[in-house]
């Protein structure tokens, strides 16, 4: 183990963490703020990593794709096409109530993956999708993940700054009205319908950015990534640990779960190897306590929401 | 914990400096990465002591290079890429791994490859990584499989039909990676050769009726139906309703149809018409060496990827050998170890090995699961044989070209 190992080693575990914290951020919008239970998360993640995908790779015969545009072109038709078909969802299950919500959307996560699964001819079905740039990807190893990490630490910080400023803004407040006492705020005239909508599509979208940058990343696709273990729940927990209804809460979130679940290995791997294969299985059951002890000890998460008052005071 | 365990970790947080420096008794360590939570979770383990068998017995009959042990460190790549990439960024940059055996999985294959090893110039061979889309990854000549690509065999069936003057067929497939990468590259072959396919249709799993299916595909007016699928799942299902109905005459299945199943529930008397492909191991003596090894250790040598998991690491052994355990002369030696010509080497014959290798002999391995001779992409062709059934068992009839 030396410097240039551990540095490198670190610039990957950011570059996913940034990748998380976008879908963190996105379930932040949805859940923090508006109180939309959305547990199908994977499914906007693969749209987003799908679009991008199809649009910037290089052609095959098999598939749809090859157009070879931009990768820029791609992550903002990411951005929109989550958006796209976020917002016909929306319209028919946010009439629903939060379990029920949440029901819906897991079938719908399901529905994505299944469509993926077996439409080969537009997603390369089981095969996935190969051939996808890399930004820099053409330099050596480490100056490539850095320059990685350089678009996703702006892309965070970007998404970030609009999400706070959003929410920080009277659109923010409302929400928040609409989530804490949704027939309160009906009766101020809010359209809650409407307003639920928009938070719904905007968390989707940033969703669909972190899925095309993920894609860009392993410069592959394939439906293994969208499992709901690790594309949903994942990233509930995160949200849960941080502190939902803080963006900064939602980051650092992502960052203390990704730091346990992949740190924890590297601890295991000092035992004995034997031992080492079986403690493999423990560092699901540890996220699994991590998740426990929050909820019992501290409901709010590591950074709580700030009150309304303090947050306008600060600005 | 004894002391020599406190010493091993010392001597890996220290591990860095003293592999740089060019000891004698020099460890070299490679990584194992494997499905060992997540969707394959049942196989992984086996697979994962097969390959540590093989290290195992190069420790054994004298280590590597000048005497020094090879080390491994095993990573959860569960199947998925998000942890694939998180496990083998480790073994690269943490353990600083010269080669991997695995991912297991085809996708957690693509993105460790992609985004980790190719980039750091590390060495891959996957023991079971079977998709297609393996063959295109630009990969500078470092990622290798020991599990021949789904194409090969579905391709192999469909010369292997026409030579014998089947040139009408009706396909029914699993929908799933295997059946549909199965049918999807035979159905190419066959029509390239000049076969026609008079029914081709994907099938779910686990329904109680096929007939409908059935009669669909007969229409087609083929009087042989190629069936993608296993033998102890619906695929014994679609051939017993074949069967009692009477729609086609002749049946071929790949090795997943090859299966005891469909003789004891269908009986031999009507399987007359029953054949199957599957590969088969070409260097037998090796494998009988690697089942009585594995059985000896307390493994389960007839579970799946087994034989590629064993051949994979031991492979990997060999071309560290050969290249001085020089990081970037591996892929070279890998080659060069595994093709003919050169002194064949039986799986476990490590000693014998290590001493022609130091000798300055060609050797070219001859593994369990085949004798592994590179493709330009890394790939191995895969060795198929075209089976009856016979008694309560099948039985070779043609090698499959």
């Amino acid at each position: 183990m030396d410097l240039l190992g551990l540095a490198n080693y670190a610039v990957f575990m950011a570059i996913l963490i940034g990748i998380y914290a976008l879908l963190a951020l996105g379930l932040n919008i949805q859940w923090g703020f508006t109180g939309l239970f959305n547990a199908g998360i994977a499914g906007f993640f693969a749209i987003g990593a799908y679009t991008s995908a199809i649009l910037t790779s290089l052609p095959a015969a098999h598939r749809l794709g090859g157009f070879e545009l931009p990768m820029v072109l791609g992550w903002v038709a990411a951005m929109l096409v989550a958006a796209a078909i976020a917002w016909p969802i929306g319209k028919i299950c946010l009439r629903f109530r939060s379990d029920y919500l949440a029901i819906a959307t897991i079938g719908i996560a399901e529905i994505i993956r299944l469509v993926i699964r077996t439409e080969g001819w537009l997603t390369g079905g089981v095969r996935g999708i190969t051939g996808i740039p890399r930004p820099f990807g053409e330099l050596p190893y480490m100056q490539s993940q850095l320059a990685f990490l350089a678009i996703v630490v702006v892309l965070v910080l970007l998404a970030y700054m609009l999400v706070e400023r959003q929410v920080n803004a009277p659109w923010g407040r409302m929400m928040r009205a609409i989530r804490d006492n949704e027939n309160a705020a009906a009766a101020m005239g809010k359209r809650v319908a409407d307003r639920r909508l928009q938070a719904f599509v905007f968390g989707s979208a940033l969703m669909g950015l972190a899925g095309a940058l993920f894609v860009h990343f392993n410069r592959s696709i394939t439906p293994e990534a969208i499992d709901p273990m690790i594309a949903t729940f994942l990233i509930w927990i995160m949200l849960i640990l941080g502190g939902s209804g803080n963006n900064r809460g939602a980051i650092l979130g992502a960052a203390a779960i990704w730091i346990i679940w992949s740190v924890s290995e590297l601890l295991t791997d000092r035992l004995p190897t034997e031992v080492a294969i079986q403690a493999k299985y423990a560092r699901v059951f540890i996220i699994g306590l991590t998740l426990q002890l929050v909820l019992r000890f501290r409901p709010e998460g590591i950074v709580p929401e700030r009150q309304a008052g303090a947050a306008s005071s600060r600005r | 914990m004894n002391k020599k365990t406190l010493a091993t970790l010392v001597g890996s947080l220290l591990g860095a400096a003293v592999l740089a420096s060019p000891a004698h008794a020099q460890n070299v360590k490679i990584g194992l990465l494997g499905g060992i939570s997540g969707p394959i979770a049942a196989m992984a383990p086996s697979m994962l002591d097969a390959s540590r068998l093989a290290i195992a017995q190069v420790n054994e009959q004298g280590g590597i290079l000048n005497g020094g042990k090879l080390d491994v460190v095993v990573g959860d790549s569960a199947c998925n890429p998000q942890n694939a990439t998180d496990a083998a960024t480790k073994a690269v940059n943490i353990d600083r791994v010269i080669a991997t055996v695995g991912p297991h999985c085809s996708g957690a294959v693509l993105a460790a490859a992609n985004s980790v090893t190719v980039p750091a110039g590390v060495l891959m061979v996957t023991p079971s990584g079977t998709s297609p889309e393996i063959t295109k990854i630009n990969d500078k000549d470092l990622v290798y499989r020991t599990v021949p690509s789904d194409d090969y065999q579905g391709r192999a069936l469909a010369r292997t039909l026409k030579a014998r003057g089947i040139d009408k067929v009706a396909v029914a497939y699993l929908n799933n990676d295997y059946g549909k990468g199965l049918a999807e590259s035979f159905k190419a072959e066959y029509e390239a050769n000049g076969g026609t396919i008079a029914g081709y249709s994907g099938h779910e799993d686990g329904k109680a009726s096929y007939r409908s299916d059935l009669a669909q595909l007969a229409r087609g007016g083929a009087d042989t139906l190629v069936i993608f699928d296993y033998g102890d799942g619906t695929g014994l299902t679609i051939l017993r309703q074949a069967l009692e109905n009477n729609f086609f005459k002749t049946f071929i299945g790949a090795d997943g149809m090859k299966s005891e199943a469909v003789i004891r529930s269908l009986g031999e008397q009507n399987l007359g018409g029953f054949f199957a492909s599957a590969p088969v191991g070409e260097a037998s003596a090796s494998l009988d060496a690697f089942r009585a090894a594995f059985s000896a250790a307390g493994g389960n040598p007839d579970a799946i990827f087994t034989t590629t998991s064993y051949d994979a690491a031991f492979l990997v052994a060999l071309a560290i050998e050969k290249a001085g355990g020089d990081k970037a002369k591996l892929a070279e030696s890998l080659r060069a170890v595994a093709s003919a010509p050169g002194e064949p080497i039986m799986a476990g014959e490590w000693a014998k090995a290590k001493q022609l290798i130091a000798e300055g002999k060609d050797i070219d391995y001859k593994g369990a699961a085949g004798d592994h001779e590179f493709d330009a992409a890394g790939d191995v062709p895969g060795n198929y044989a075209f089976f009856k059934v016979s008694g309560s068992t099948y039985e070779a009839i043609a090698d499959m070209k």
